[in-house]
């Protein structure tokens, strides 16, 4: 590595900086300044990280035979393409479900008094770093056939024989849809928060009635927020496993069941590597476009204001 | 206020607060009942149970696997949170104070983790270790799971430092501290809160990661995600309503302390 | 053109909005408490005062974003307390603007009129027209984060008046912009009204532009119009010592009455205007202009004898200040009480720090105050 002979890497997070620099050139010295620290990160990623994962990449090309045999597959065998129409319906629904759900969420915690709010937020942010494993379980109980609401909606009359809302496509969408609400009202609710009250006042001034106002002002100012959450979500939803695994049924496998399966049960790496670049494609993709909606860079402009 | 009451109708407001109400219960929902169940005495997990119990409790304890899982979910949590705060430190320092091209690239390869699909990483990671020999071992474990609680911590540690005012630190050298005395004496401090609550997160993904535990799993390793995982896939016993109330009473834990960490810190500033 | 209907039918006597008995108690505490208040049609009216006094509050009631815990607002003799503001037909302009920041400079133009439902050629025709009014219609298609402070606040104005509302609500709409631009905003907004004879309420805590702007002021302190007239009138003549100390600067004498016409002041005897209902000995306040008093050196003062009607009391410059177009010199008197003096600067200033001096005003220029609060000396004492 060229840059580690000219940084000052010895010393830790850079502090010897100016010291050094005086011993090598300045101009190529101060173009490396602090990288130095990244290097223990950088290099356990490129181990465990870039490169196995390019080497599962290469294997979709190379396994069994060299060539685009695994592409062809994937797109050709009828069961595999419902198995991306899946992927991409069940992550659809599970955006819309989520977007329904969190919206008025998001806007009543902007509304209510702060105290309320942040009360609100909490149960939120409770129930996102709850174990994954631990409410999907119990949804699994909950929507089992004998499981309460069935019999609670058994006891009201409202239906006669048990709906069947696991292992299948309703168990997945109730499922995954309650885990991504948070990630829709947290962007959400910080876009609602930013708008300014009076330009609510100002369209009810101009003769909105309320309804009006909703859909002709508020609802084109939370736009920004709407999309970045449901993007989000949406590539989340692609890359789900554990809830559709045990939420949904065979007829319903999404592609990262897929892959796990080619590679558990049928060792069949070449197909899994074709799919899991397939579905890194798709989530590169619709990432960049999901940053191209944040308003601005992460690490720039850090020491400008 | 967003909208002014006059700007928005009684009705539709009492409609909003109903629905959030509902939405609110409906977040809750799977959480309480979890807990509640896991001290239900009916084997077939009838609600609500027909009496209280702790008998679900005490097979958990006894019972030497579901202890050795838990036991290793911890050595792992807290190994993975030693890394990747180590390893997220400099980073966090580089990628906000350096200035050398491809920093907002490197930046995206940073949180790369955190966009690839969790599948993808698992089953990327297990052909190596598998290739190596290593799965089932405490390092295919720590490793994995470092690699998905980077991000964590360094966004955290990101986020504070991009708030801490450099010249502060540059005051202090001016006081006669070297640059390393002025980094440990004055801006780990103020960033502490960054990094209590990178370390924070990159527990609670540690603790609760089930994809790449069970792709990294062996018979005689396994984190109490795979346990229940596994336990899950053969019948709903009640001892998972337990192991899951563990899981879930130490995030809401690290969640107080999380809170108590900014509470804390507001208060000072 | 005429972007606002005059309705021929009102009566010109007939007030066109009337506030009776309002009041808005936030908890115990008053916010605006028992105002009462007539707005002519076609006036241009400024509530004036510092912040916390009320004027916004009675502003917002009147736009129905604040119901007023009781009494009554009437438009053309009809209650609006019940209305709410998207059937008020009244026009606003905010502090901020509040531009919608999603749509460009003449769809919010146009919105008013999209929510009015109007047909889109005479929607087109009305916008149209404002922009040419506000002289924006080369910026029609900007958004609004694209335009400048004053830009923004010449479509929120377009975006006011393009339903051609009765009312026109300005809530310190100049706030923000710095004093040139401010200035010119001002001569434009005064032209705009004598154009189009909108009746304006306008908000602001600058006491210089309320006179420049307005026809008439009302001057809230602690949720009350503690002064209501034209500017002319309530500087030369303030209602009460508030009104006096908060408009511009102001000197006040502490006197005991000797009959109507005379009092006391430091041992001295000074003729005051007359004033009814004086007992002897009576504490009285005076209060006199900076600009109509004169500060005479002792030599320039032995050359001019006092003639009737004027006072004369004799005190030592303590400060003399060069403003430009005009001079200042602070003076105390024997007794302790400080003055202001205030000149144009041709007149010229003989004196220096130390110097004795005589000040003498006219007693028709200064007005006596009976009853008045220490606290409304004070400068500040406007807000709660």
């Amino acid at each position: 590595m060229k840059m580690t002979a000219t940084t000052p890497t010895g010393s830790a997070l850079g502090a010897a900086g100016a010291v050094c620099s005086k011993a090598v050139s300045p101009p190529l010295a101060q173009r490396w300044r602090g990288a130095g620290n990244l290097i223990p990160a950088l290099l356990f990623l490129g181990l465990f990280f870039l490169a196995p994962l390019i080497g599962l990449l290469l294997r979709g090309v190379l396994e069994p035979v060299p060539g685009l045999g695994n592409y062809e597959q994937l797109f050709a065998n009828s069961a595999y393409a419902r198995v991306l129409l899946n992927t991409f319906s069940v992550a659809g629904l599970v955006t819309l479900f989520s977007l329904l759900l969190g919206f008025p969420l998001a806007w009543a915690i902007t509304l209510v008094p702060r105290g309320w709010g942040r009360w609100m937020l909490n149960i939120v942010l409770l129930s996102m770093w709850t174990s994954l494993l631990a409410r999907t379980y119990s949804w699994l109980v909950l929507l089992q056939a004998s499981g309460v609401i069935n019999k609670a909606l058994l006891a009201m009359g409202i239906i006669d024989v048990p709906l069947e809302m696991v292992h299948n496509l309703t168990g997945v969408v109730i499922g995954m849809s309650y885990i991504m609400i948070p990630f829709i009202v947290l962007p959400l609710q910080a876009t609602m928060q930013a708008i300014d009250p009076m330009i609510l006042q100002a369209g009810s001034i101009c003769g909105a009635s309320p309804w009006t106002n909703f859909f002709r002002v508020f609802l084109p100012l939370c736009r920004p927020g709407l999309f970045s959450g449901g993007l989000m979500v949406f590539v989340m939803s692609l890359g789900y496993y554990v809830t559709p695994a045990l939420l949904g049924g065979a007829q319903n496998m999404m592609l990262p069941e897929f892959i796990i399966q080619q590679v558990q049960s049928f060792l069949n790496w070449g197909l899994a590597s074709a799919g899991a670049a397939l579905l890194i494609f798709i989530t590169l993709v619709l990432f960049y476009f999901y940053l191209k909606l944040q308003p601005e860079s992460p690490v720039g402009a850090s020491h400008a204001r | 206020m967003l909208l002014t009451p006059n700007a928005m109708s009684r009705r539709m407001r009492l409609g909003l607060y109903a629905t959030t109400g509902l939405i609110g219960l409906f977040l809750l929902l799977p959480i309480v009942f979890i807990v509640l169940l896991s001290f239900g005495s009916s084997q077939w997990l009838v609600f609500p149970p027909p009496g209280w119990t702790l008998k679900w409790y005490g097979q958990f304890f006894s019972n030497t696997d579901w202890m050795n899982a838990a036991l290793a979910s911890l050595k792992v949590a807290v190994l993975t949170t030693v890394f990747a705060v180590a390893l997220g430190l400099p980073s966090a320092f580089a990628l906000v104070r350096g200035r050398f091209p491809g920093r907002e690239l490197l930046y995206g390869l940073f949180t790369l983790p955190m966009i690839v699909p969790l599948v993808i990483i698992a089953v990327a990671v297990y052909a190596l270790f598998l290739k190596l020999g290593y799965t089932g071992t405490m390092f295919a474990f720590v490793v994995s799971h470092v690699i998905v609680a980077l991000p964590f911590t360094i966004i955290s540690i990101i986020n504070s430092l991009k708030l801490f005012d450099q010249s502060i630190e540059d005051a202090a050298v001016i006081c006669g501290a070297s640059r390393l005395q002025a980094v440990f004496k004055v801006t780990f401090p103020a960033i502490r809160p960054g990094m209590v609550a990178g370390a924070l997160f990159a527990f609670l993904v540690s603790w609760d990661e089930v994809v790449l535990s069970v792709m990294m799993a062996s018979p005689t390793l396994q984190t109490l995600p795979v346990k229940m995982w596994t336990t899950l896939r053969q019948d709903l016993t009640p001892v998972i309503a337990v192991a899951s109330t563990l899981l879930i009473g130490l995030s809401v834990l690290v969640m107080v302390i999380a809170a108590a960490v900014r509470r804390r810190t507001e208060t000072r500033a | 053109m005429s972007a606002v209907i005059q309705d021929a039918a009102q009566n010109p006597g007939q007030p066109l909005v009337s506030l009776r008995n309002l009041n808005k108690f936030y908890g115990e505490f008053a916010a605006v408490d028992n105002i009462s208040l007539d707005i002519k049609d076609g006036e241009f009216l400024t509530f004036l005062g510092s912040s916390g006094s009320g004027k916004s509050t009675t502003l917002s009631m009147l736009a129905g974003f604040e119901t007023p815990s009781s009494g009554e607002i009437l438009v053309s003799g009809q209650s609006l307390v019940n209305v709410p503001p998207h059937k008020r037909d009244i026009g606003m302009v905010f502090q901020r603007y509040s531009l919608f920041p999603h749509l460009s400079v003449r769809d919010n133009i146009a919105f008013p009129l999209a929510i009015r439902k109007l047909a889109s050629a005479e929607r087109e025709k009305r916008v149209d027209a404002m922009l040419k009014l506000v002289q924006l219609e080369q910026f029609a298609h900007r958004r609004p984060s694209q335009l400048s402070g004053g830009q923004q606040q010449r479509v929120a104005i377009a975006r006011a008046l393009v339903y051609e509302p009765r009312i026109l609500l300005m809530d310190e709409p100049l706030g923000a912009l710095d004093k040139k631009l401010r200035e010119d905003l001002q001569d434009e907004l005064r032209q705009l009204h004598r154009r189009l004879g909108i009746t304006i309420v306008y908000v602001t805590h600058d006491q210089e532009e309320a006179m420049r702007l307005s026809q008439r002021i009302a001057i809230f302190s602690h949720g009350k119009i503690v002064g209501l007239g034209s500017g002319f009138d309530l500087y030369q003549n303030p209602p009460n010592a508030f009104v006096a100390s908060f408009l511009g600067n102001s000197n006040f004498l502490k006197l005991k009455a000797q009959g109507n016409a005379a009092a006391s002041f430091e041992g001295q005897s000074l003729s005051i205007r007359l004033t009814g209902g004086l007992r002897s000995e009576q504490d009285v306040l005076l209060m006199v202009r900076p600009e109509k008093a004169l500060a005479l050196s002792v030599e320039q003062a032995a050359g001019q004898p006092l003639t009737a009607g004027w006072n004369e009391v004799s005190a030592i410059v303590g400060e003399v200040l060069f403003l430009g177009e005009s001079q200042t010199c602070s003076v105390k008197t024997l007794g302790g009480t400080s003055m202001t003096v205030k000149a144009l600067s041709a007149a010229g200033m003989p004196l220096k720090a130390g110097d004795p001096v005589r000040v003498r005003w006219a007693t028709a220029d200064a007005c006596v105050y009976t009853e008045w609060a220490e606290s409304d000396l004070n400068k500040a004492a406007g807000a709660h």
